[in-house]
């Protein structure tokens, strides 16, 4: 046994130093760099843009994938890309002329007819998880020549197109690499090099870590880039705070907690840095299965709990200011946005104006009101939002809010069959322009199916979709907001600012943080 | 699919075994040892395909708050969800009989490159956790057993019991609290340098440590090794508590023998009665308990993996069954449940071969 056990000694040993020799043998050489590191708790869906329609995989298209058109840092302007021009041509033709000399980083040229591909095949892919909804209302694309591309729209001046040329369904792929039929696997797609945006992608692990080199040929919107950057992702928003705050990790950009933004804050080796946000958080009413008699009654209701709420406190006590008072249904920041609720129903609660409203319309008091929220879907905050909703409502014995919560699916379905008279939702934009927040919302037949129809609110939607002067679209947008906060088919709450904490050395955060919600790591240096 | 460890000296009327159909006794058991994984599978696959149905799809679970209805349902016709369940369950099982689990439906991986690629991350994990399981547990009940009911045996039994009953996420947190300060690392397989050079080691076995090993530099090694410590102990720990009180119950009962009182007798010293004659007689039970322990080991792999950012299979499964990614975590259970059965049998089919006691 005393042999046994020495040979099994000096073979463990013989092992432990083979490894300790090959770990110090003379390696490979490795290319650290000097680039940065982005954390985020977004998740990739695809990198191909026939495949995904969601914030983590739009994060990485807008680094690798260039757009007709797009939005200059801290700018809403609309600005060419690997376009020269775009403009309509007729009323509904929308054409395109390409910049003459682009390339894809693998060679190939980037034409008219491979933005024509692009566009195309996400309609004909209509992948599950893809961005083909967005392209409703493109009827047809063609490439003329190899430089101009024209798009056929289903209605007659839609100031809404060129908007959608900047979302999810906007990147141009190379058309000699990318499947006509198929969505791209991510792997294919980075071994492909298809990419014509201010960053190459070099190492790739899905979700767990994605490298952005430089590309020297990039011309386009965003300018130089000025650091290779290194794209980490994480489940745990909480992992995400503890490495930016080592600073393991130079940016942590989407999504950390509000406590957590609020004990950053106090740190002095990062700093917080926000801009404004897109993001709505509402309560839905269901015209139909809501209290009260009669359409009066029921419209008093909604005024009543628009009287009664407390914006302020909500943003600050449970959200730390990560979210700010929305007081219209576009908000601020938006174009065309205005206050109507600010106006209409004040900033502070006002329940003799709550009473009043119900008074006159002759509701009984308390109203009882079944209020459903949801656990897993908009953070963890939802509880104390909702619980501070059902305490204003409840301060002055104007409502009797019981509140009830339901598990997401369940809570999808069950919202859209009249089973909630009075439910929490949010909405993310698909682009930065006024009617994302109002068309998907009040046209007919609209996602959220809560019996809201009105002729006149679908005139104005129509007529503010295709007016293609700026001061009578704006004028149009404010009178749609004003009959929001009259009616309240929904009941804005808070806006969510877009917030990234960075390392105090890493510069042009704040730049990249505005109303066009896209992350540019081009900005970002150290 | 653990075995019954029977002591036939204990009972006279064993009889001899006999052969049947041409195969010895042995032969016979394994062999329906091996035959009970199938069924077993079927049942686990058939009811995690059924129970993810129940809890939800994965696009109502993406769009359910901004498509409408009639959207939704478009796209789950064009991902193949409104066929009838019957339909779509008899065309999985025909396609992972194949060995195709398909592409996931939230973010169109192979979820064999999940398996193989996220289960190697597991499998280093495991490694570690049971590198500290049996570098806690064994020695330490060791001790135990030696300093029966003194006070470093009733500190070893609470320490036993506080590992193994503390929820592992629990353990996780408070140990990156109480290391994060410090600049430890507390989340990730390595740092982020670490990473993007070793996703360069060709061929690369996705096993973290040997990736680095590979590449030849001992930062990397050190920074790995560095990665792996949090997560390995606070898996560890759950297995380490069971092992130390497994060795000393085992061992306590060993010293009772008669061989180790004639051992005594004869005049052999204590350290050496312990060490030589009971302590390894003690740790057969620990090999057959192993079995059990491997389903331990990836019950837990699922929160310290999500809690340390530890991308594995139970990492991958928290967040597929967060998205209701039906073929994902159907892929995921059926592996991780083929790994635990796969691991039983050959712990039994160890016992069986060593432990004269098993009456198959």
């Amino acid at each position: 046994m005393t042999l046994l056990r020495r040979r099994m000694t000096v073979l463990a040993s013989a092992a432990l130093a083979g490894s300790v020799l090959a770990a110090c043998g003379a390696g490979q050489s490795d290319d650290d760099g000097d680039s940065l590191i982005v954390g985020t708790t977004d998740k990739v869906v695809s990198i191909d843009p026939a495949g995904a329609y969601d914030n983590g995989s739009m994060a990485v298209q807008t680094q690798v994938y260039q757009y007709l058109l797009n939005f200059p840092p801290g700018s809403t302007e609309l600005t060419p890309d690997a376009a020269e021009e775009c403009d309509f041509e007729s009323p509904t033709v929308y054409v395109c002329t390409i910049k003459s000399g682009l390339k894809f980083a693998n060679g190939n040229d980037l034409t008219a007819s491979d933005v024509a591909f692009s566009f195309q095949r996400i309609v004909d892919i209509n992948d599950p998880n893809g961005p083909a909804s967005l392209l409703g209302a493109m009827k047809k694309v063609e490439a003329r020549d190899d430089t101009t591309v024209a798009f056929t729209l289903a209605a007659p001046n839609d100031q809404t197109f060129p908007q959608v040329l900047v979302t999810s369904a906007g990147p141009i792929v190379d058309e000699e690499t990318y499947p006509a039929d198929e969505v791209l696997d991510d792997d294919a797609a980075v071994e492909a090099n298809g990419f014509s945006g201010p960053y190459t992608i070099g190492e790739y692990k899905k979700n767990e870590l994605a490298e952005f080199k430089i590309n020297p040929d990039y011309d386009g919107t965003y300018g130089e880039p000025k650091s290779d950057v290194t794209l980490r992702y994480y489940a745990d928003s909480n992992n995400l705070k503890l490495d930016v705050e080592k600073g393991d990790i130079d940016v942590a950009h989407r999504s950390l907690t509000p406590t957590d933004i609020e004990s950053l804050e106090k740190s002095d080796d990062v700093t917080v840095h926000t801009g404004p946000g897109g993001e709505l958080r509402y309560i839905v009413f269901n015209l139909k299965t809501m209290p009260g008699d009669d359409d009066e009654q029921k419209q008093a209701v909604r005024q009543a709990a628009a009287y009664l709420l407390d914006r302020e406190e909500i943003s600050t006590e449970v959200y730390k200011g990560t979210y700010t008072p929305a007081y219209s249904i576009v908000p601020e920041g938006q174009v065309g946005a205005t206050e109507a609720f600010k106006d209409k129903y004040g900033a502070k609660p006002d329940p003799d104006a709550a009473r009043k409203v119900l008074q006159d319309a002759g509701v009984s008091t308390p109203v009882e009101l079944n209020l459903q929220w949801n656990p897993d879907h908009y953070g963890n905050s939802s509880d104390q939002e909702y619980q501070a909703v059902k305490r204003q409502l409840e301060e002055g014995g104007l409502f009797s809010v019981k509140l009830q919560s339901t598990e997401w699916n369940t809570y999808s379905e069950e919202r859209v069959n009249d089973a909630y008279p009075a439910y929490q939702l949010g909405w993310f934009p698909d682009f930065p322009d006024p009617d994302n927040y109002l068309t998907p919302f009040f046209a007919p037949n609209n996602f959220l199916q809560s019996h809201y129809e009105d002729d006149r609110m679908t005139k104005l939607l129509d007529s503010e979709r295709t007016d293609a002067d700026q001061a009578s679209r704006e004028a149009t947008l404010a009178k749609i907001q004003e009959m929001v906060a009259e009616q309240v088919p929904v009941l804005p709450l808070l806006t969510g600012a877009q917030v990234a904490v960075a390392g105090n050395d890493v510069d042009g955060v704040s730049e990249t943080l505005d109303p066009s919600f896209k992350f540019r790591f081009s900005t970002l240096s150290k | 699919m653990t075995t019954d460890v029977l002591v036939a000296a204990d009972s006279p009327a064993a009889e001899p075994p006999q052969r049947r159909g041409g195969l010895s006794p042995l032969a016979r058991y394994l062999l329906i040892r091996l035959a009970l994984i199938v069924p077993m599978l079927w049942v686990l696959v058939t009811l995690v395909f059924f129970l993810m149905r129940v809890i939800g799809d994965p696009i109502t679970a993406a769009q359910g708050g901004r498509l409408t209805a009639e959207q939704i349902a478009e796209r789950k016709a064009e991902a193949g969800l409104d066929r009838p369940i019957l339909t779509q369950y008899v065309e999985y099982l025909g396609d992972i009989v194949r060995g195709d689990f398909g592409r996931t439906l939230t973010d169109n991986r192979e979820v064999t490159d999940i398996l193989l690629v996220n289960g190697a991350a597991t499998l280093e994990l495991s490694f570690w956790a049971l590198f500290v399981a049996f570098g806690l547990g064994i020695p330490l009940g060791r001790v135990a057993a030696r300093h029966r009911d003194r006070w470093p045996d009733v500190v070893l039994r609470l320490f036993a019991i506080v590992a193994y009953a503390a929820p592992v996420f629990f353990v996780g947190l408070l140990l990156k609290l109480a290391t994060a300060p410090f600049g430890w690392p507390t989340a990730g397989r390595a740092s982020t340098a670490t990473e993007l050079t070793l996703a360069k080691v060709d061929p690369q076995t996705n096993i973290m440590i040997v990736d680095a090993i590979l590449w030849g530099e001992p930062r990397y090694v050190v920074d790995v090794l560095q990665h792996a410590v949090l997560p390995a102990v606070a898996l560890g720990l759950l297995t380490g508590g069971v092992f130390l009180r497994l060795v000393r119950v085992n061992l306590l009962q060993t010293l009772r023998a008669d061989y180790v009182t004639a051992a005594r007798a004869k005049g052999v010293p204590e350290r050496k009665v312990v060490s030589k004659h009971a302590f390894r007689n003690a740790l057969v039970p620990v090999v057959t308990v192993m079995g059990m322990q491997v389903a331990m080991l990836l019950a837990g792999a699922v929160l310290t993996e999500t809690t340390f950012e530890w991308k594995g299979i139970g990492y991958e499964l928290a967040q597929y069954l967060i998205r209701r990614d039906f073929l994902a975590v159907q892929g995921i259970v059926t592996v991780i449940a083929f790994i635990v059965c796969v691991a039983s049998f050959v712990i039994d089919a160890v016992v069986a071969l060593v432990d004269p006691r098993v009456r198959f």
